[in-house]
């Protein structure tokens, strides 16, 4: 089953964390908003897009099983 | 009617004063005594500064801070220097949102990264000059003098200007030491007006030299270029007022903090030895070791003030009714973080909050990562068993932006390679 890692820019407040932690999942624009790299989430990866849904303090980032499910789609 | 003390439920009053040098002097308490305030309640009333709430816990703080439109962030500060303002720290959305776009690329993660080379260089070079000794002042000869350089590279202003404002913006925070309340005033306005005079100099030159065609590259630049949405929705430049109280902010916003986060690094890996070890034994447990530190001891503490009346923590809070939120007991909430009074290098999740949350959450960010991140790489390659010096201790100073004005280490010399 495919896993997509979303962000709910509602709730993003641009700490960062995310593609810190993670630059081969996450990158980020000029604002230093995130950016997904990968849709799906290779399995490989997919310890570490737990992690960066982990550790995000404003809870915005989840894996979901498909992006229509998105909060921010 | 904002609430006054007659409002309040008696065990929700406290004697708390965030200015107070009895909280950091002779010796630190400032973490014990919020803890205390903590233990009274979420939300609790301070009499200090005509009344206000002292929010303690991480969920009312981050709740607070995610919700401009119940809580301006104007003013921010209990006491002040007359100098209108701070911008954009100091408006709410929808008028702060577009300074914000404009800043937010100026210190996005990508150019505050491409700026390592620079930051380690100047690092090995502060950290090589005292080296040799087996001693240092840190606060002088490290902690001040990385964030001051960094920054004005970036903004283009001279390096020897330095030393003028740094005790100006120290004392338009806190007042000259041993001041009256009533001379702290006149004290942080005189210094403020002496920062404003160098801004306006620093404006009229770039004007000058942008009209000879000689426009630098530089940050100043690009503030003075921004252009502005005002409360109606009208495109338009900045005022040379608005520009001083921009720089007046960044300036104080991108020197001090770093400092203390600094000194905090030093001061409990030296107390926490097995804790350092991890750092020395494994660089790459650094980045995380950096967000405990800044976990450990949030500097900062800002202030909101209500719009209309809420409730919140098990407290009605009024219209006009100002907040304190005391990021350093939120980042210390059991709630939150497993074992919270313990530094603990490897904590993960850390959600810390010491840099904020919501629309105004700290913009200097990835630029003070950066370079606490390098400072503790090189550090620990370097001189890694300072310990402080018994004979000459610590001396932390309070206000809504804590910070060390000494901080004297010993460590075993080494010869500079």
């Amino acid at each position: 089953m495919d896993r997509y890692l979303t962000v709910d820019r509602g709730a993003c407040a641009g700490h960062g964390l995310c593609y810190g932690a993670a630059p081969e999942i996450v990158d980020c624009d000029d604002q230093g908003d995130p950016i997904i790299l990968v849709e799906p989430v290779p399995e490989a990866l997919l310890g570490q897009a737990e992690h960066v849904v982990d550790i995000c303090p404003e809870r915005a980032l989840a894996l979901q099983e498909s992006l229509q499910a998105s909060p921010s789609a | 009617m904002p609430t006054t003390r007659a409002d309040v439920r008696p065990d929700l009053v406290v004697d708390f004063d965030i200015y107070d040098p009895a909280l950091t002097m002779p010796v630190d308490r400032m973490q014990e005594r919020t803890a205390e305030l903590a233990k009274v309640g979420p939300i609790v009333w301070s009499p200090a500064y005509a009344g206000h709430w002292l929010v303690t816990a991480y969920d009312e703080v981050h709740e607070i801070l995610r919700d401009p439109a119940t809580f301006s962030s104007y003013p921010n500060n209990l006491v002040d220097a007359g100098q209108g303002k701070f911008l954009p720290i100091e408006l709410d959305p929808p008028e702060h949102t577009s300074y914000r776009q404009a800043l937010q690329p100026l210190f996005n993660p990508t150019r505050m990264r491409a700026l390592e080379p620079r930051i380690r260089e100047l690092v090995v070079e502060l950290i090589e000059k005292f080296q040799g000794a087996g001693k240092v002042e840190f606060v002088e000869q490290f902690a001040h003098e990385l964030p001051t350089t960094v920054f004005l590279a970036l903004m283009g202003w001279p390096l020897e200007d330095a030393p003028m404002f740094t005790e100006a913006t120290e004392i338009a925070m806190n007042g000259k030491p041993g001041d009256t309340p009533e001379q702290a005033v006149a004290s942080r306005t005189e210094a403020a007006m002496q920062m404003f005079g160098y801004f306006m100099q620093v404006i009229h030159a770039r004007r000058a030299a942008a009209e000879a065609g000689e426009e630098l590259d530089d940050i100043t630049t690009a503030v003075m270029h921004t252009r502005i949405k005002d409360a109606e929705g009208v495109e338009r430049d900045l005022t040379d007022d608005e520009l001083a109280r921009m720089f007046f902010l960044l300036l104080i916003a991108g020197l001090h903090t770093v400092q203390g986060t600094l000194c905090w690094m030093m001061l409990h890996l030296s107390t926490n030895t097995d804790q350092r070890d991890a750092v020395i034994a494994d660089a790459d447990a650094i980045p995380a070791a950096v967000e405990e530190v800044l976990r450990y001891e949030a500097q900062v503490a800002m202030g909101r003030r209500a719009v209309r009346d809420v409730e919140i923590g098990g407290v009605t809070i009024k219209a006009d009714d100002q907040l304190l939120l005391l990021l350093c007991s939120a980042n210390r909430d059991d709630s939150q973080f497993a074992d919270p009074q313990s530094l603990r290098v490897d904590r993960t999740p850390n959600r810390h909050l010491s840099f904020g949350s919501g629309p105004h959450r700290c913009i200097g960010s990835h630029l003070a990562r950066v370079e606490l991140r390098i400072a503790m790489e090189e550090i620990h390659k370097r001189i890694p068993d300072y310990r402080s010096d018994p004979e000459d201790p610590a001396v932390v100073l309070p206000s809504q932006v804590r910070g060390f004005a000494r901080l004297p280490l010993l460590f075993t010399p080494v010869t500079p390679s």
